[in-house]
């Protein structure tokens, strides 16, 4: 049933957007909570095999058969409790005006079905035409307030982003003329004989390519911090969280496992990749001085851990990389709710002016120490362990070196969120927030969910583990 | 492959490689905006070809001939969205130069 959870957001949209009544403008907004809750709630009460039966009606109606297994289940977790603070924290900040919020939860659902569409696909055709319905989305909702700033970053996200697609659909081509399929189950079947094939090779390193842009790593990096900081607040949480990690990461897990790509040199190029975008992502965040652009770097050198587990492959690495996801997806977002509630409140992101506010907005302040000892890799914390099983998985794989670079870089991310953090919260009241306030529940809610999320998820690691993580890989 | 197939798969290659280089040397150098939402335009072009090739080859052209179409559209789109981003540009500079592009730094 899990194609429901494509068809309903979109049968939402549609239905919002007859011109019925008045009221359906007003009512959109908690018909996209309702949403994400009921994904949510759903992901986690029905077992596996509720979501890969499928009515014959409705496959004689689309021609489309979806799949599930656990990590995309970990991915619909992640995208309706992404979506779910996105929409509250779009209510908080884009001011009680109804017909932007309205247009905001349109492009929100349309992302999310898109989103959903790309984690069940099982094709690569499919997996592109939903790659481009949450892209579309994505640009319009960066472009949301029409500023400057934000339609710059748009155009710049939005010309890469055409030269991936190009990318992967140029490989899709040749890889057709070698095998006639786009399936992951023929193409799986296929690669290992004709891995010497320069067609193949060719069309492999393409896709590679155009997944790397979309991820945004580094050397492809350039989008990310334009799009991430001049986007809207509730824009970035989505785009930083949740977009980048499906439309990119976990499309890369999925083409990698599924096609059996992972051969010597495509492990090499993916963990080169991987360990630069680590190390430059956490320089660059260093000498940052805008709050969401030094999140945004922060989140490129976090992309890279991803990756790095994706690219030691052993069963071990992908857990922690699918862990480390969906990690990322929770503290990424609440990291990006505290620079909302510091950005409405005193109206700058710049961390020279802002100094001590942590005695004004005490809840802000608490949960982004959360976040950052997340990021950072301090126990408890979920981060800690994902962090700590990719390193585990390199070192025993016989990467001593990757392991170590992973560990001293752990060393930078502490660094960068120590200098945010006194420059921010900590220390002397700046001049000129005397008179500064608490945000109001409607962010102060998702803060403290996703807070309590990374405390949960770091405390129950020891059931997770054995449950649900090292499981991941027979199923892939 | 026979030999004839051989052949023209290696001439529709080359022509659609040609084209993304024209493409790509379109969008790096041209500083006018729409012409860089001209040459993506042109990139998908060589992009369609390359499809129709591989389902011409591997025999599969209703397969190839569906995605072609559905690409299309979903070309239109984005290229859409891409001319209302460059208008909304256009109403702040007054200006379709994309040296102006530049307030995002660091």
């Amino acid at each position: 049933m899990s194609v429901l959870l494509i068809l309903v957001p979109l049968a939402a949209v549609l239905i919002m957007n007859l011109p019925l009544h008045k009221l359906m403008r007003k009512l959109a907004f908690w018909v996209g909570l309702v949403l994400c809750m009921l994904q949510a709630v759903l992901i986690i009460r029905m077992p596996i095999g509720f979501w890969n039966t499928q009515p014959d009606l409705l496959y004689r109606l689309l021609l489309f058969r979806p799949f599930t297994d656990n990590l995309a289940f970990v991915m619909f977790l992640s995208i309706a409790i992404v979506g779910f603070v996105s929409l509250l924290v779009a209510r908080y900040a884009i001011e009680n005006d109804g017909s932007k919020l309205f247009n905001f939860t349109n492009l929100l659902l349309l992302a999310m079905a898109g989103m959903n569409g790309l984690v069940v696909s099982r094709d690569l055709f499919s997996l592109y035409v939903f790659l481009e319905v949450s892209a579309v989305a994505s640009f319009i909702l960066i472009a949301f307030n029409n500023g400057k700033d934000a339609l710059e970053g748009t155009f710049k996200y939005l010309v890469l982003s055409a030269v991936a697609t190009a990318m992967i659909l140029s490989a899709i081509g040749l890889l057709m003329t070698v095998t006639g399929s786009v399936s992951f189950k023929t193409l799986s079947s296929v690669m290992g004989p004709n891995s010497g094939n320069p067609v193949v090779l060719l069309a492999v390193a393409l896709l590679l390519g155009g997944l790397f842009i979309k991820s945004g790593l580094v050397p492809f990096h350039g989008w990310v911090p334009d799009a991430y900081s001049s986007a809207p607040s509730a824009t970035s949480i989505l785009l930083a969280g949740i977009v980048t990690k499906t439309t990119g990461v976990y499309a890369l897990i999925r083409v990698v496992t599924k096609m059996n790509l992972l051969t010597h040199q495509v492990q090499v190029l993916v963990m080169a990749v991987a360990a630069v975008s680590i190390v430059v992502g956490a320089l660059a965040a260093l000498g940052q001085s805008d709050f969401k652009r030094m999140l945004a770097y922060s989140s490129i050198s976090q992309v890279g851990y991803i990756i790095l587990g994706l690219g030691i492959g052993s069963n071990l690495a992908l857990a922690g990389a699918v862990f480390h996801l969906f990690n990322h997806a929770i503290f990424k977002s609440l990291l990006f709710v505290n620079a909302a509630a510091v950005e409405k409140q005193t109206g700058t992101r710049n961390m020279d002016i802002l100094g001590g506010i942590s005695d004004k907005m005490p809840v802000t302040g608490f949960t982004s120490v959360i976040a950052f000892l997340s990021t950072a890799g301090i126990p408890p914390l979920s981060g800690f362990w994902s962090k700590l099983i990719i390193i585990i998985a390199a070192w025993k794989a016989g990467f001593h070196v990757y392991a170590l670079i992973a560990i001293l870089a752990s060393l930078l991310t502490l660094a960068y969120f120590l200098s945010m953090q006194r420059r921010v919260f900590f220390g002397k009241l700046a001049s000129g927030f005397e008179d500064l306030k608490e945000a109001n529940l409607w962010i102060l809610v998702p803060a403290c969910l996703l807070a309590a999320i990374t405390i949960g998820l770091g405390l129950c690691i020891p059931w997770l583990l054995n449950s649900f993580l090292l499981p991941i890989r027979s199923i892939l | 492959m026979s030999g004839d197939m051989s052949t023209f798969f290696s001439i529709s290659v080359i022509f659609a490689v040609l084209m993304v280089f024209t493409a790509l040397y379109c969008i790096l150098t041209s500083r006018n905006l729409i012409r860089i939402l001209i040459g993506l335009e042109l990139m998908t072009k060589a992009v369609t070809l390359l499809l129709a090739v591989g389902g011409y080859v591997s025999g599969r052209m209703a397969l190839a001939q569906s995605f072609i179409i559905t690409l299309i559209v979903i070309e239109v789109v984005i290229i859409a969205v891409a001319a209302g981003i460059v208008i909304g540009t256009y109403r702040h500079t007054n200006d379709l130069d994309a040296r102006k592009l530049n307030s995002l730094k660091g």
